[in-house]
């Protein structure tokens, strides 16, 4: 009898799990999951408008064959293995700071360090543009300080234009990501911090024996977020840098958005060259899983 | 207490969930209702610029509603970078009833469009519009297969525009600079950057428009025949590399990585000119300061080559009346009788908006020969029209933003100390490669 | 290591952080105030250009229903987003079973594919359903993102057992441990995604640019983009334009972190 009122208690509460994840399930499905499988289809096939024809894997052989794209693909993870680690430590490091309640004008220091992500494109682009220009303020300080002779002109280099992207994202995302760590770390008890300090922890310590094996999910979670901004990565290819000099600084979306809305489109190939991109996201975000569960 | 405001919260939520779907679908109803209500005499049309184009085509409604008081004009600002993405999806979802009446199409796109989506514009030929009134070079943009497709709008029309006070300061004037070629350009160059420190002009980095002009200017062509990219062995083309190369070894040419730093460079900036299609006037008289120090020319001509000119064009646009036009002879005839026939129409344009046609008759018009003050009195608009009658015909081709791409890394490359040749096989390599397929 | 010399290392590096942070901001506010010419000069003085600069924005655009459109849309979507994925996300945890786990993957990668992929597929399914330019045409893409279900999952992870146990022993329905319980625990999850949800939903540009297709409907982004693309910029109204559309962000984010000072163990008692 209890054991049979226990069942239909664990049954009934199945149910409601199910009745809980509809609406946001069924959405998904409908509105992201059936256009991709569309598109999936689509990348099979190759032409302009809707007079399309099946050209089996054509479009994906062609990817190996396209200079750019390869170059985007290069850049792509350059931007992914400095970048999101630099960003990711420097957000946890942040959030740690934020959160001791003895800290005066947290609300101002948050706000502050929010505010790069919410400010608008079209300005920050400008004025890293600026910054970085040859006659620019940081040309204008290195040549001060004596490290340059004269001044640099770094969006016309390849590996200064891709460190200034580097240098942008960072100062843009950090404040983004803190903000997970910020909610990530209400749910650790501020007593924990207390108790490791009188045993004489040192903040390193701290940071490392409680802060981050406390936040394991919410890293594995940016990270994998991380991991999908910078590999879709659009808006500071397209405003900083153009792709440029001569497609060194490209992103895989931007080449895609290039070949889908400014050339002569077809969507076969694009679609094509995003799949190839939900391969490397998802084949990585596996990888980060299976790691964050090893260390369980 | 937190129950209430979680009660509050959740209401909140209810109710505007609510009113999403209750918007969503009187939203759609509305606009269901609107199209079956619609004015047949109201014509959408999609365009960018408030300033210029908006500007223009609002000014040919009130023209044309003085004998049509029922015609009516929607015009809805979009970027053209927007409208491309809209027009890609639109086309490539096959569900044309998106698409406006009327819609303002970039020059350099116009085959493109036109080639690709073969039943996107209409046939305009036999509309009542006479074509022969408008400059040939700048018509030849909406011809495909000697059908006409688009009315042609403003003009292009390469200008060299310089400031005198800095050029006097190395000892030269405006007419030094006048009716030269790239060469003879050079060799003032130089003296006036060791003199004043200034260079010439600047250029964008990531664009190769500057070479399109120069290949422009000489007559040639960057497409063989049959439409296949035409780089390597093109001797037009070569040359317009070499010079580009020098231009910015020498540091004659600046080179900025943005558009807004690249007006920066002649407003406020470390050159003394600009070269570029003649709509770039406006943004030269935007550093107000500099007022009268400034003077038009028309650009240097490629040296060596045969029948190179001093005139070029970059920009314009073309108005198209679309397949899913509702009311294709009121379009038509309100066309014929503003953009293609009204003299009035670009007089009150080219004073407001600074815009200039393509339609010749306005030409013979007054106000172009006016005095304008910011350029010491010249009359600038006068001059460019005198310009644009003698700007060689050019063919964009379908796959126009691929090659402007392709030879833009090219330049950079060859500017970085990579061979012509090579970075030419390389860019046909990569425009071929995008043809295909 | 002493306390004291810990406070000021860290006061001074959030110092010259913060600034870093703002300074674009900071430009932003002096640019408006400029002319044109002088801000593609980089001026970096406050100018008297700013009611002229005002005039001309209010005289070349329709800004406050831009803004009105962009207000209605993100509110909307911020409220039904957070309720529809903070249950799934939830659910996807507590609910945990084999199947559960699996369909999570399967949504976990529909959000690895470019948008641009799915364009033009989704166009068509909204231009036959008539949604376009609509409000409901314009949420129902962003309402359910797998982001925010992955963030209300990992959120829930951190949510004590015992409390639902407890819970259920008190006779709280299963809805009602999650408005009752959950939902006022993680307040500061939930403020995070509110945040970060209203400012997506803020600055959504490449749905809405295809499929508002009249004036009325448009957004502050789609504003912005059309202020660029003329023959001339005037960057000096351009720059006020953007600082407009960068402040409704900046204020939400100032009101909701205050709620990142409350402990779990504060919510529950």
């Amino acid at each position: 009898m209890n054991t049979k009122k226990k069942m239909g208690m664990l049954q009934r509460r199945k149910m409601v799990g199910w009745f809980f994840l509809i609406p946001g399930v069924a959405l998904i499905l409908a509105l992201s999951f059936y256009p991709a499988i569309r598109a999936l289809i689509t990348s099979f096939k190759t032409g302009t408008g809707v007079n399309m024809t099946w050209c089996g894997l054509s479009n994906y052989i062609r990817i190996f064959q396209d200079k750019v794209f390869l170059q985007s693909i290069k850049n792509c993870f350059f931007y992914l293995i400095i970048q999101v680690p630099v960003m990711l430590i420097m957000g946890m490091v942040l959030a740690t700071l934020l959160n001791n309640p003895k800290l005066r004008c947290k609300g101002l220091f948050r706000t502050a360090i929010f505010l790069p992500c919410a400010t608008s494109l079209v300005a920050y682009a400008i004025i890293f543009r600026s910054l970085f220009a040859t006659d620019g303020f940081i040309n204008m300080l290195l040549v001060k300080i004596g490290i340059l002779e004269n001044g640099y002109n770094f969006l016309a280099h390849p590996t200064s234009a891709k460190i200034v992207i580097i240098i942008a994202l960072i100062w843009r995302w950090t404040g983004y990501n803190m903000v997970f760590y910020l909610a990530g770390l209400q749910n650790i008890e501020y007593s924990v911090y207390e108790a490791a300090k009188i045993d004489g922890a040192n903040p390193f310590q701290i940071f490392f024996k409680i802060t981050v094996p406390l936040l394991k999910p919410t890293i594995l979670m940016t990270a994998i977020m991380s991991t999908n901004g910078t590999l879709q990565l659009f808006d500071e290819s397209v405003n900083l840098t153009q792709g440029g000099p001569a497609n060194a600084s490209i992103t895989m979306s931007h080449y895609i958005f290039n070949k889908a809305f400014q050339g002569v489109p077809n969507f076969g190939y694009t679609s094509a060259m995003s799949f190839i991109i939900l391969i490397m996201v998802a084949v990585l975000a596996l990888v980060q899983m299976k790691v964050g569960e090893q260390r369980d | 207490m937190k129950r209430k405001v979680l009660a509050v919260l959740l209401s909140a939520a209810m109710a505007f969930s609510m009113t999403a779907c209750g918007g969503g679908a009187s939203g759609g109803e509305s606009s269901k209702e609107a199209s079956t209500q619609e004015n047949a005499n109201e014509l959408t049309v999609w365009a960018w610029d408030k300033a210029f184009n908006i500007y223009s085509i609002e000014e040919a409604e009130k023209i044309y509603q003085k004998e049509n008081p029922d015609f009516d004009l929607n015009v809805v600002e979009v970027s053209w970078e927007d409208m491309q993405t809209q027009l890609s999806t639109i086309l490539s979802s096959g569900d044309y009833s998106q698409l406006p009446d009327i819609l303002l199409m970039q020059d350099f796109a116009y085959q493109k469009y036109a080639m690709t989506y073969q039943d996107l514009f209409t046939d305009l030929t036999d509309s009542g519009i006479d074509f022969s009134q408008f400059s040939e070079g700048k018509l030849k943009t909406s011809v495909v297969d000697g059908k006409n497709y688009g009315v042609p709008f403003d003009n292009g029309t390469e200008v060299a525009a310089y400031r005198i006070d800095l050029l006097e300061q190395a000892g030269y004037t405006v007419d030094d600079l006048t009716d030269i070629d790239w060469d003879k350009f050079i060799e003032i160059g130089k003296d006036v950057l060791d003199k004043t420190g200034y260079s010439l002009f600047s250029t964008q980095a990531k664009s190769s428009d500057i070479i399109m002009q120069m290949v422009q200017s000489a007559g040639g062509s960057i497409w063989k025949e049959d439409g296949t990219p035409n780089f390597v062995g093109n001797k037009v083309l070569e040359k317009s590399m070499d010079v580009y190369k020098e231009l910015f070894d020498t540091g004659v040419m600046t080179t900025a990585n943005s558009w807004d730093e690249y007006i920066a460079t002649f407003t406020s900036g470390k050159a003394l000119g600009a070269i570029n299609g003649c709509w770039i006037l406006a943004s030269v008289e935007s550093a107000e300061d500099t007022a009268g120090n400034w003077r038009v020319t028309n650009m240097p001509s490629l040296p060596g080559i045969e029948g190179a000119t001093n005139y070029s064009n970059q920009g314009g646009a073309t108005w198209a009346i679309t397949t899913n036009c509702k009311n294709v002879e009121m379009a038509e005839d309100f066309f014929a009788k503003t953009f293609a026939g009204s003299t009035e129409l670009y007089d009150t344009i080219l004073p407001g908006a600074g815009a200039l046609s393509t339609w010749i008759p306005a030409g013979e018009s007054e106000v172009y020969s006016e005095p304008q003050e910011f350029y010491g009195g010249q009359p600038v608009f006068e001059l460019i029209t005198e310009y644009a009658s003698k700007t060689p015909a050019f063919d964009v081709g379908v796959y126009f933003t691929e090659a402007n791409d392709a030879l833009a890394v090219a330049a950079t490359n060859i500017c970085s100390g990579a061979d012509v040749e090579s970075e030419l096989k390389n860019a046909e390599d990569t425009v071929s490669f995008n043809m295909g397929n | 290591m002493t306390n004291k010399s810990t406070k000021i290392i860290s006061y001074a590096f959030l110092i010259v952080v913060s600034l870093l942070s703002i300074f674009p901001l900071v430009w932003m506010i002096i640019a408006a105030t400029n002319k044109s010419v002088d801000v593609v000069a980089g001026k970096l003085t406050f100018g008297g250009q700013l009611l002229e600069n005002y005039r001309n924005l209010m005289a070349s655009q329709d800004v406050w229903r831009f803004f009105w459109n962009s207000a209605k849309y993100a509110v909307i979507t911020t409220i039904l987003s957070l309720l529809v994925c903070s249950l799934a996300g939830y659910a996807f945890e507590i609910y945990r079973d084999k199947v559960k786990d699996v369909i999570f993957v399967i949504i976990l990668m529909t959000m690895m594919l470019p948008f641009v992929a799915l364009m033009v597929p989704l166009f068509q399914m909204f231009s036959s359903m008539n949604l376009l330019n609509s409000t409901l045409g314009f949420l129902l893409p962003s309402i359910s993102t797998p982001f925010l279900i992955m963030m209300f999952r990992t959120a829930a992870k951190s949510f004590p057992e015992e409390i639902i146990e407890a819970a259920r022993i008190d006779g709280l329905s299963e809805l009602g441990i999650f408005f009752r319980m959950f939902m006022p625990t993680m307040k500061s999850t939930y403020a995070a995604a509110m945040t970060i949800t209203f400012m997506n939903a803020w600055n959504n540009y490449l749905w809405p640019k295809v499929i508002m297709t009249k004036s009325a409907s448009q957004t502050m982004p789609m504003m912005i983009s059309s202020l660029t693309s003329g023959y001339t910029t005037d960057y000096g109204m351009l720059m006020l334009a953007v600082l407009i559309t960068t402040l409704p962000t900046a204020i939400v984010f100032f009101i909701l972190q205050k709620n990142f000072a409350e402990g779990i163990t504060g919510a529950v008692k």
